[in-house]
């Protein structure tokens, strides 16, 4: 399938999320008066993964219904997000409108984003283009948008939980599929998108193909009292106590 | 002043000098070829390209064993140092040097503390070699250490996910046997091995002012054979990363 093609699958898998889950979390979401990664909520104050956020450009990749941008605009960056999807974008604007807070969303694909090259000092992508986008292109075009000395952030679901992944159900305590398998990932089932994961050799490659030197892969995200996620309900919290569930990424544009 | 070496570097010691002869008969044919391979499936390096031109440059190995590689690369013209922690195996690499007519020094150390001066290599690297059976906390800042700016630290080991799925037997299967978070020494009664998560090596690189370059995955042939891992352990090969090799130079 194309990338066109995907993005019209993973378009209808997020109009429907959206509807079950992300629109009515969203105002929690955008009031947090924290930085959480990933979906037990590991607090950046204890990875500094993001570094200074005051006056920096900030272009969220993928950015859903915003609360992640919301969060570094309350600490003084300018952030555009773009995301592919319009019911998480009306959703984002709504919560926009009732925080006051100042945003720019963009309809469009981090694969291609209609925005000049190095106008941003950081790009994040909290479970968006991280692993909705081929890396090949999103990770291009991250480092075309960023200045020199600019910073990449991002959290995906890990190799390892991934390799450990059935084509449906929970997560297992065992290899369910094979890294050759890795790359595009089509789930099965109607509700399923199309996913792409890397192992860490690859990470590193295409990162440092693009002009990115890498910084930093935080691992543990899980605190000790995490419990199963309400709505993700892949992921049990005791896998991820044992293994790494999730991961993010840091790398900078050479100055 | 060196160090005292730590109680597991004279435990690894202890068992490589016991082990060392068994080791080299097992595996002098499969390791013991006319080009630089890697690791368990013996990659060729013309393959994978690691280490790049030697020739006229400065090399540590870092756990040499019977010094294999190092002998390739100072046929290849590069000044090599070969350390090892085993004098029994430093004893097989002073056999197969005068075999190959090539002479480079032997030092006999743990990785952990190297009796060498600072900032006086280009490359240290090894292949399953002391990044394997010496602690990385103390390793990395050591070859960090030696290496010149610009200086390539490479190694070879076996993956953290090969830890991870090492059942009873230390066979390899597709359970996930040991946790992932607290990985770093693994301790089977007779050697102590050393292993981090992905994560932790780079934070340990980073640390150390190591820029990192790449990480290669070696996947095996599927007819591969090898004198350390078995058909069944080659399938596993075949479908997830049994080793990892990091590479990651100083800063200038």
């Amino acid at each position: 399938m194309s990338h066109a093609e995907d993005a019209l699958k993973n378009r209808q898998v997020w109009t429907k999320a959206n509807a079950e889950y992300t629109d009515r979390r969203a105002r929690d979401a955008w009031a947090s008066e924290e930085i959480e990664w990933g979906m037990y909520s590991g607090p950046e104050a204890g990875l500094d993964a993001l570094g200074a956020l005051e006056g920096k450009d900030v272009i969220e990749l993928g950015c859903g219904t915003g609360y992640f941008g919301a969060w570094l605009a309350k600490r003084g960056a300018r952030v555009v997000g773009i995301d592919i999807t319009p019911a998480q974008l009306e959703t984002a604007r709504r919560l926009q409108e009732e925080t006051g807070l100042d945003l720019e969303f963009i309809e469009g694909s981090a694969e291609d984003v209609p925005l000049p090259d190095a106008s941003f000092d950081l790009a994040i992508s909290e479970y968006g283009a991280s692993i909705w986008c081929d890396p090949e292109l999103w990770i291009a075009e991250a480092s075309r948008l960023l200045r020199p000395g600019g910073r990449l952030v991002f959290l995906c679901n890990s190799t390892l939980s991934v390799l450990c992944s059935p084509d449906e159900g929970k997560v297992e305590e065992r290899l369910m599929r094979s890294q050759a398998d890795l790359g595009r990932i089509e789930w099965p089932g109607e509700n399923e998108g199309v996913n792409y994961h890397l192992t860490h050799g690859e990470w590193i490659r295409v990162l440092r193909a693009n002009g990115l030197a890498v910084e930093a892969l935080h691992e543990r995200l899980a605190p000790d009292d995490a419990e199963d996620h309400g709505y993700y309900d892949f992921m049990p919290a005791d896998w991820a106590r044992r293994w790494a569930a999730e991961e993010v990424w840091v790398a900078t544009k050479a100055l | 002043m060196p160090r005292k070496p730590s109680e597991q570097a004279l435990r690894n010691r202890a068992y490589w000098d016991r082990t060392s002869d068994e080791y080299q008969e097992r595996h002098r044919e499969f390791i013991g070829r006319g080009e630089p391979c890697w690791g368990i499936w013996q990659v060729p390096e013309s393959e994978l390209n690691v280490l790049g031109e030697v020739a006229g440059k400065d090399v540590l190995e870092l756990g040499c064993g019977a010094a294999q590689w190092s002998i390739l690369l100072a046929l290849s013209g590069a000044r090599v140092v070969g350390l090892d922690n085993s004098e029994r195996q430093l004893g097989h690499a002073s056999e197969l040097m005068a075999g190959s007519g090539v002479d480079f020094p032997l030092v006999h150390a743990s990785a952990e503390d190297v009796p060498l001066p600072d900032e006086s290599f280009d490359v240290v690297f090894c292949d399953h070699g002391a990044f394997t059976f010496s602690d990385p906390y103390r390793t990395v800042p050591e070859a960090t250490r030696l290496l010149r700016p610009q200086g390539l630290l490479v190694f070879s080991k076996s993956s953290a996910f090969a830890a991870v799925c090492e059942g009873p037997g230390e066979k390899i299967d597709r359970a996930l046997h040991r946790d992932y978070f607290g990985l770093h020494e693994l301790d089977d009664g007779e050697a102590v091995t050393y292993e981090l998560a992905y994560g932790e090596w780079i934070r340990l690189f980073r640390a150390n002012g190591l820029v990192i370059e790449d990480l290669i995955e070696p996947r095996p042939l599927p007819d591969a054979e090898s004198t350390y891992w078995d058909a069944e352990e080659r399938d596993w090969a075949r479908r997830w990363p049994s080793e990892s090799i990091w590479k990651a130079r100083k800063s200038a």
